[in-house]
């Protein structure tokens, strides 16, 4: 089986089986699950690895495209940006920032002192 | 036949510009230059220009939005490669997350019902650190504002893949580890895809640490928000 097939065969059985959890137990949405899935059977051989290594790193490489629909649907709250946008926009990225600089300044601290 | 024309054509589209812009990232080499903010710029542009209404666009380029879910599953490779050097670490990430993601939820949460008094605004903002489907799906449990929702998690996720690398190298936190971890807690997989470019190791850490984040999030966010509630009130 070419390779690029194997891949996509092998993702969408991890993806429908994430949806399969998804629905028995609810909770994560069902790509999770199946990225868990992805993890847990190249970790135990079911799907090998170096088959999937090229189509995976082109699917990374380009996956930023699947979120531009989804952001275009910003001009349908035209009224809400208007009359809150200044303060969302404002807590969102100070409050982001926070996060990004709290978790990687601890990381990195943990980081510093594993290697003195 | 004329419906399958219009699918193609639009995805085409999107495709299209969002391909240019990266060729023209690559040749300028400027970070700025985002092509997921460029290409949403110039559909909008486009979209008001030919007067095209937003529904036809997003149900002819529902496939693309779709095959975020595959990509999503894609991310657990990178998370398997580093899967052994991550067993010992696990607990101490989970500690951090479960730390941070509360933090970011009560700030977000009270600053928000602060200043503008509305409390389905300040439950979406709240959720803004993770994954779409998620944070959708705690919005709706939670009466929030799913529209706000969407927004605020593109506002948080550009905002991580634009500036997160550059202003962690600034202040020193040089390890792609830690870089990973950051921005995969702060911008979920907005911001992960974008750092995946970077290296291995940013994809798998960022991985891990969105999952993580999701996770907490989901289990801790409505009882602390019910509380606040009860608190402020």
């Amino acid at each position: 089986m070419p390779a690029p097939l194997y891949s996509i065969i092998v993702i969408l059985i991890c993806l429908f089986a994430g949806y399969g959890i998804n629905f028995a137990v609810g909770g994560l949405p069902p790509s999770l699950y199946g990225m868990m899935l992805f993890t847990i059977s190249l970790h135990y051989k079911l799907i090998d690895d170096k088959t999937v290594a090229n189509s995976i790193s082109w699917t990374l490489k380009n996956m930023g495209v699947c979120f531009v629909p989804a952001g275009v649907g910003i001009i349908e709250h035209y009224d809400l940006v208007r009359s809150h946008g200044i303060a969302m926009v404002i807590i969102t990225f100070v409050t982001t920032w926070l996060l990004l600089t709290f978790v990687g300044w601890t990381v990195q601290q943990q980081e510093n002192k594993k290697a003195r | 036949m004329v419906f399958f024309g219009s699918i193609l054509f639009f995805c085409m589209i999107t495709i299209l510009i969002y391909q240019g812009f990266v060729k023209l990232q690559n040749r300028l080499n400027q970070v700025w230059l985002n092509p997921m903010l460029f290409s949403v710029i110039t559909i909008i542009a486009l979209l008001m220009w030919f007067q095209i209404d937003y529904h036809t666009y997003q149900t002819n380029s529902q496939i693309i939005t779709w095959l975020l879910q595959p990509a999503v599953v894609a991310l657990g490779y990178p998370l398997y490669q580093q899967l052994h050097s991550m067993r010992s670490q696990w607990k101490s990430i989970t500690i951090l997350l479960t730390i941070s993601a509360s933090l970011v939820v009560i700030i977000s949460f009270l600053f928000t019902y602060i200043i503008t008094k509305e409390y389905g605004i300040s439950v979406s903002i709240a959720l803004k650190s993770i994954t779409t489907p998620i944070a959708l799906a705690i919005t709706e449990q939670l009466n929030g504002n799913q529209a706000v929702t969407a927004f605020a998690i593109i506002l948080a996720g550009l905002f991580g893949a634009l500036m997160g690398v550059p202003w962690l190298q600034l202040i020193g936190v040089k390890s792609h580890k830690a870089q990973g971890i950051a921005v995969g807690a702060a911008s979920h997989v907005l911001g992960t895809a974008t750092i995946s470019q970077l290296s291995f190791q940013h994809a798998a850490y960022g991985s891990l640490a969105l999952i993580i984040s999701a996770t907490i999030t989901a289990i801790i966010s409505p009882a602390i928000i019910h509380q606040l509630m009860v608190m402020l009130s």
